[in-house]
């Protein structure tokens, strides 16, 4: 076991605004360890950039309220911190990755400077050494160090993405989130990517939350991997075994709705239904509605997480038929 | 040749830009049978779109011609195009959120294409058409009303296509029609889809760049890359005897949804350029890994290699399995 | 129901318990909405409605008749009797304020008006078509442009003396430019939209594309442009009143009454606060009005 970087618990995070309460985080339990790199997957308004957004305090303004939880990175509450503490974590410690690189970086400024600018306001160095810093950054991620003269505009999609991470890691944070990193990017640009976000994680041992809804994606990089669905997280485990013995039904019928590339299937499976209204979610389990493998206590209770086997966990009564009994107690507490 | 409902021969479409000309549908020939789907697949800007609306005549092309049941649809006037055969090729458009007219309920917007095609029908038949339409993509009755903003993709794109087919068309050019949305709610528009194929024996032609989706859906592929067809062959056979070495880096690229999967890519280096002006070489020589001079000084021309497989490589041979 | 209960929550709850029935959320009632949530704008539209109103009953809100001299009581201050003063012919400065909203609002919207649909119509078609067309009607209003607007007023009235109709001429030759390059720019922007592409791809002619879907998209945008119009016209009219090309004397209309009293602007300075502070109130609550319109009408655009 190492040594645990991030760990959130019981988190809950609210959209409120004068029409409506959007529940968009219902008590998410995570944990990274570090060095690792942690998967996130859900659907669209799964909540899975809301739990980003939560650990960097970066919601919005006025609107988005964590109400409860806690979230411990090295031991500390960042939930308890100052807006001025955060600013000297946020780029240093953790740092964050958006899914647009076009709009990431600033237009009007060389890419050496954007680097330099945040070696310069975390390491308190002199302007050079934050330039020279910014060229070798650029070169570990793959651009000819030269061109830290030149702007954003004069690099291609791949390459601004290129620099939107030399950017998140040229202060060797010690955990990166990257929300979507290669969704707005072509395949064979996505691969190159991938290559090279794994290289550098191994060489510089950061540890990483890996935002997608790629599940492809997820096998290939993470280690563990948490699946999402209404602001939940339903399942949790090493990806070995999310993949190889999926245990919660979303998963499961998310695993079988992808064309598969090398089996053929006349019809796809489909999910039944649709996502609840996340400012109307039930008090019962979410997914219940669309579930084919739903008991009697499902449209009546939330279910709890159950380990089903060593490290991997769902949240589903499938794996508790003594329910009625002896949990009661506790399901009702 | 009866069987085939479309046949596109040396179709090109080229823009001018300022940089200069941009060849971004250059010499593509192919046919497609009645009935069967064929997939195209390449990257962002590789002219896939492109093709689709020169296929629609939302582009003029430049030159080369489309046989529609062997009439040319390419060269008649833009008039005579848009009185006898608008209604036969429709399209599906990618982004749900954005082809829909947000000051539109959904029946207003199912109705439309129904409104200014049949003149003559009286407001109530144009409303209980459109709503045998809705039934038949599976929109509820009670979304009537309701505004494209307030639905969530896949029942927005299910209004697309409700829209193309209201008009009884044949043939159907789907523009990335699910690729904004999440996987659960592809496979209910993918399999409606192939529904709607099967029971009104629809011609389709599927622009992706999701190879898994065009595996599932087509019974031809054709890889483009920069503006030119460089593999065309049957659905299977892309994924078993992957000729073309850019088709091979596509597949490789792809992550595979398997723990136990985890493979050494083939990553191609560089990335797509656009083709503004571009020599008589081989396109993909700059970031192909097995490009030699010949590449380089001499543009390769789609060949047929195997019964229904042609690829576009001077080296084709050495790559077949 | 939910997962965890909030006091916000409860409010929402308490809220929605009181409507009675679900409105059904069109575009234009979601617009209107948010209008209704930003305080600024309310207080514009509030107090231009007082003025519209004002300017309606005027004769009945105003004490005095805007031309009637009284040389019993020249240059007074405000007081009771002369809330905003006289001047120097005697005449209620109040007064000819009130009866100066009538002539600003009314000419203000005349001017708009036809700017709109001789600039706006054009940059419509401009930016419709597209091409040469966009550029010959560009280029005619670059042309229009260059010509400094007070020389141009100067020029009609010389030729045809004062008088509303040359004034709304030359404000509207004035403002045409910026009309048609604004409204251009509202319909290149409707016009990039797939769903214009889509409609075309199901059998739309451009004559439907136009009507039924680029300017109901574009209306907000042209709205928006329109009230700002208005708070330009307005200034326009009374800086030309005020350098005497505008209307002739004895009109209340507010640059003019700015003009009357600036001899005596030591001595008397209230014979200018007023009027200034009518026009500055009235510029002031469009120019709220119009940027709640148009976080109302796009709240993306911000």
């Amino acid at each position: 076991m190492g040594e645990r970087i991030l760990d959130v618990k019981d988190l809950v995070i609210h959209y409120e605004t004068d029409e409506e309460v959007v529940e968009a985080v219902n008590k998410i339990n995570l944990t990274l360890e570090r060095g690792e790199i942690l998967g996130l997957v859900g659907e669209t308004g799964a909540g899975k950039t809301t739990t980003a957004l939560g650990i960097m305090r970066l919601l919005p303004d006025k609107v988005g309220h964590v109400i409860q939880g806690h979230i411990l990175f090295e031991g500390e509450d960042l939930l308890g911190k100052s807006e001025r503490e955060m600013r000297s974590i946020r780029g240093k410690k953790i740092s964050m990755i958006f899914q647009d690189p076009m709009t990431a970086l600033n237009p009007v400024k060389t890419v050496g400077d954007q680097i330099a600018e945040v070696v310069e306001l975390h390491n308190h160095c002199s302007k050079a050494e934050a330039l020279k810093r910014a060229q070798e950054m650029l070169a570990m991620v793959g651009i000819v160090p030269e061109r830290y003269r030149e702007y954003p505009h004069q690099f291609s999609g791949g390459m601004k993405q290129r620099i939107v991470i030399a950017i998140a890691l040229a202060c060797e944070p010690d955990l990166l989130i990257a929300d979507e990193p290669t969704t707005a990017l072509d395949v064979t640009i996505q691969a190159q990517i991938l290559d090279m976000m794994r290289k550098l994680q191994r060489e510089n041992g950061t540890s990483m939350i890996l935002i997608t809804h790629d599940l492809g994606v997820v096998a290939e990089m993470c280690d563990h991997c948490a699946v999402m669905y209404a602001g939940e997280i339903v399942e949790f485990g090493r990806t070995e075994q999310v993949f190889d013995n999926p245990k919660h039904p979303y998963t499961q019928a998310l695993y079988q709705s992808i064309p598969s590339l090398d089996k053929d299937v006349h019809r796809l499976h489909v999910i039944p239904g649709m996502v609840c209204d996340p400012s109307n979610l039930p008090e019962h389990c979410s997914f219940c509605d669309r579930c084919t493998k739903k008991n009697e206590n499902c449209a009546k209770h939330d279910p709890w997480i159950v380990d089903v086997e060593k490290g991997h966990y769902a949240k589903c009564f499938q794996y508790t038929p003594e329910w009625e009994g002896s949990a009661a107690a506790a399901g009702e507490e | 040749m009866e069987k085939n409902l479309l046949e596109v021969k040396n179709l090109k479409k080229y823009f001018s830009t300022p940089h200069g000309l941009l060849h971004a549908v250059d010499n593509v020939t192919f046919n497609i049978e009645k009935g069967k789907t064929i997939g195209i697949v390449g990257e962002s800007g590789c002219g896939k779109s492109t093709l689709g609306k020169t296929l629609m005549r939302l582009h003029t092309p430049t030159s080369g011609q489309v046989l529609y049941k062997g009439t040319d649809i390419a060269s008649m006037p833009i008039k005579e195009f848009k009185k006898n055969y608008r209604s036969h090729i429709q399209m599906i458009f990618q982004d749900p959120y954005a082809s829909l007219d947000p000051r539109m309920s959904v029946l207003q917007l199912v109705e439309e294409p129904i409104r200014v095609n049949n003149r003559k029908l009286s407001r109530a038949e144009v409303s209980s058409k459109a709503r045998e339409m809705m039934e038949l993509v599976g929109l509820a009755k009670r979304l009537e009303n309701s505004y494209p903003h307030e639905l969530d993709g896949g029942r927005r794109q299910r209004i697309g296509i409700a829209r193309a087919l209201s008009l009884n068309p044949e043939f159907i050019v789907c523009d990335e029609p699910v690729s904004a949305l999440d996987v659960s709610i592809q496979a209910q528009i993918l399999n409606l889809l192939q529904d709607l194929q099967e029971q009104r024996g629809l011609t389709y032609m599927f622009i992706t760049h999701d190879m898994s989706v065009v595996k599932h859906i087509s019974d031809d592929i054709a890889v483009m890359y920069l503006g030119q067809m460089i593999e065309k062959c049957p659905a299977d056979e892309i994924f078993r005897d992957t000729i073309h070495p850019y088709s091979q880096a596509l597949l490789s690229a792809i992550p595979i949804p398997d723990v136990h999967a985890r493979h050494d890519r083939m990553v191609l280096k560089g990335e797509l350029t656009s083709p503004i002006n571009p020599k008589p070489c081989c396109r993909f020589a700059a970031r192909c890994p097995y490009a030699t001079d010949k590449c380089r000084a001499e543009e390769p021309m789609l060949r047929e290699l195997k019964p229904n497989h042609q690829v576009a490589c001077h080296y084709a041979e050495k790559f077949v399995k | 129901m939910s997962k965890m209960h909030t006091p916000a929550m409860e409010k929402i709850e308490k809220k929605n318990a009181k409507r009675k029935k679900p409105l059904n959320p069109t575009p234009a009632y979601e617009s209107w909405k948010r209008f209704r949530r930003n305080p600024t704008a309310t207080i514009g539209l509030i107090v231009v409605a007082a003025l519209i109103l004002v300017a309606i009953f005027a004769p009945l809100i105003a004490p005095y008749d805007f031309q009637t001299q009284d040389y019993a009581a020249m240059m007074q201050k405000p007081s009771a009797q002369h809330l905003f003063g006289t001047d120097q012919f005697g005449r209620d400065i109040f007064s000819r304020c009130i009866y100066g909203a009538r002539y600003s609002l009314i000419i203000a919207l005349f001017c708009t008006i036809a700017a709109f649909f001789s600039g706006g119509l054009l940059g419509i078609i401009a930016g419709y078509f597209g091409g040469k067309v966009d550029t010959v009607i560009m280029r005619i209003m670059d042309i229009f442009q260059a010509i400094p607007m007070i020389m141009m007023a100067m020029c009609i009235v010389a030729v045809l003396g004062n008088g509303i109709p040359q004034l709304v001429a030359a404000i509207m030759f004035a403002s045409m430019p910026t009309m048609a390059r604004n409204n251009r720019a509202a319909i290149l922007r409707v016009r990039g939209n797939d769903y214009i592409e889509s409609s075309e791809a199901i059998g739309c002619n451009q004559f439907q594309l136009i009507l039924k879907h680029m300017i109901p998209n574009a209306v907000g945008v042209m709205i928006i442009y329109f009230v700002g119009f208005l708070a330009v016209s307005i200034m326009m009219m009374s800086s030309m009143s005020y350098i005497g090309v505008g209307l002739a004397a004895p009109t209340p209309e507010w640059g003019l009454i700015l003009n009357d009293g600036k001899s005596y602007l030591t001595s008397a300075p209230y014979m200018m606060l007023f009027p200034a502070l009518m026009i500055m109130i009235t510029c002031f609550a469009f120019n709220l009005m119009g940027d709640g319109l148009r976080d109302a009408f796009d709240p993306k655009l911000k």
